[in-house]
């Protein structure tokens, strides 16, 4: 069998197909998380929601629910709770720390109470894409809805608070209300990533194709464009990969991902007209 | 303002401070680094949130959400340093930014970086990040806004640039509160005042 006729073979499984299809959604949702994660400046929330996200599985446990749902409500709830600390970007990166220290103690301690083996949580953070259920799907593909929904109801709320916060504050965005809801859709994007990567790799999904599109946009419309075009490529590309050599995709994922990154990243710089030349022909335009 | 003061943790940078700007007055505000002039702006609009006492725009004060928005919308803001921004912002988003683009875009025309509207706020000088930031306050005036509250708003221009930006600024048929250390600036005032340790008296 070659390796078309492998893919092709592979693609005909159900749990492919699913796999599949998740990987189309994400990449329609969570780059665009990445932005914000990019914009706002708070790259270690995974780290954060990974320890969140352990605390709900530890909580779901203990109360015999469905430990994702209680995962995904943690982290929701988490997003929420940090927003009041968004005043400066600072304060965010630390409330980050904070959130993700009591996070792992009070799972450890819930995991102590419950008497559950604590492998058997942290085992539900190395998602797969291949072990991705419908409700994972549901998620993935709610996120696909609302977050590219939100950049294109609020772009101008959000180029402005992604740029500069009191300049939002002072041109009349709801910014605590914005921050808020930024916060909680990246924190359930993240805990659904996992579901999908990993709690290690969730970056191939979120980080890595924002990353590349910062480098390749120069306003929030055009990054959050390349953003899920990136997206889409690496994530089918990277999968297409891992079928055909019988590779695992999470570590492919990222690896392509960051290739990628990497590539446009030792692209040089789009040279730019001067602004000195710019600034001195449209001041003899304007006299 | 009526007894304003302003703390910076446990700093008190702005000390009872009053001041009463009649409507269209044009109000200098001078005095060395670190006195309190942009302390005592930013508490305007809210910006520095430790702040006790008075302050009324138009007869209204700030206790809820919607009454700040109102207080935003009729108070436009000029930074002292216009930030590069943490995410690029295009100029024409900026403008668009204070209500009325097309005033702000007249207003940029003028300043001579009408032609820079695709540009990230990033790839601009300084000067002309500072002329972007005028224009746009250009546009909160024509959306609405009667009064200006201008921080160091010609600091990175060249000297003709200056005279330009103050003419633009005292020119808008509104309540001007400036901080400035350009003499050119105070000179088009009406009022000159110093801030010293956080106190504020008139000069002129």
């Amino acid at each position: 069998m070659n390796t078309l006729d492998q893919v092709y073979a592979l693609l005909q499984l159900v749990p492919v197909q699913r796999a599949g299809i998740g990987l189309l959604l994400a990449a329609l949702g969570l780059p665009i998380v990445g932005v914000v994660i990019v914009g706002l400046d708070i790259m270690p929330v995974r780290f954060a929601m990974m320890h969140v996200a352990l605390f709900g599985i530890a909580v779901g446990q203990l109360a015999g629910l469905d430990t994702v749902l209680c995962a995904l409500v943690a982290c929701g709830l988490a997003g929420a709770g940090v927003s009041p600390l968004a005043r400066t970007t600072e304060a965010l990166s630390g409330a980050m720390g904070l959130l993700m220290s009591i996070a792992i103690a009070a799972a450890l301690l819930m995991l102590a109470l419950s008497g559950v083996n604590a492998n058997g949580a942290f085992a539900l953070l190395w998602g797969s894409i291949l072990a991705v259920r419908p409700a994972d799907l549901a998620v993935i593909g709610a996120l696909a809805v609302v977050v590219p929904g939100l950049f294109v109801w609020r772009r101008r709320d959000l180029a402005l608070l992604l740029h500069d916060r009191e300049m939002a504050l002072c041109s009349g965005v709801p910014v605590g209300r914005l921050t808020t809801l930024l916060l909680v859709l990246v924190a359930v994007a993240v805990a659904g990533g996992i579901r999908l990567t990993g709690a290690l790799l969730v970056d191939a999904l979120t980080l890595l194709p924002a990353l590349t599109a910062r480098r390749l946009g120069h306003s929030l419309g055009s990054i959050t464009a390349w953003a899920v075009i990136v997206g889409a490529a690496v994530n089918t590309v990277g999968f297409l990969i891992s079928l055909a050599w019988d590779l695992p995709p999470g570590p492919i994922l990222v690896l392509v991902a960051g290739a990628v990154a990497l590539a446009t990243h030792l692209i040089p710089e789009r040279r730019t007209t001067s602004w000195r030349a710019s600034a001195s022909r449209s001041a003899t335009s304007s006299h | 303002m009526r007894d304003v003061v302003c703390r910076h943790g446990g700093l008190e940078a702005v000390s009872g401070v009053g001041l009463d700007a009649a409507p269209g007055e044009r109000i200098a505000l001078t005095g060395t680094n670190g006195s309190g002039k942009t302390t005592m702006l930013r508490a305007v609009v809210g910006l520095h949130r430790q702040v006790t006492g008075e302050i009324t725009v138009g007869g209204r004060g700030c206790r809820t959400a919607a009454e700040w928005a109102w207080r935003r919308k009729a108070c436009a803001w000029i930074p002292q340093r216009p930030a590069a921004g943490r995410f690029p912002l295009l100029a024409r988003e900026l403008l668009a930014s204070g209500g009325d683009f097309g005033g702000a875009l007249a207003a940029a025309e003028r300043l001579g970086v009408g032609g820079l509207l695709e540009r990230p706020l990033d790839s601009l000088s300084g000067g002309q990040l500072q002329r972007m930031h005028l224009a746009r306050a250009v546009g909160c005036v024509t959306a609405g806004a009667g009064v200006v509250l201008a921080d160091e708003p010609t600091a990175a221009l060249d000297f003709a640039g200056q005279e330009e930006a103050a003419a633009v600024l005292t020119g808008l048929p509104v309540t001007l509160l400036v901080v400035t250390h350009d003499r050119a600036m105070a000179g088009r005032c009406d009022r000159v005042l110093e801030m010293a340790a956080g106190r504020l008296r008139e000069v002129s």
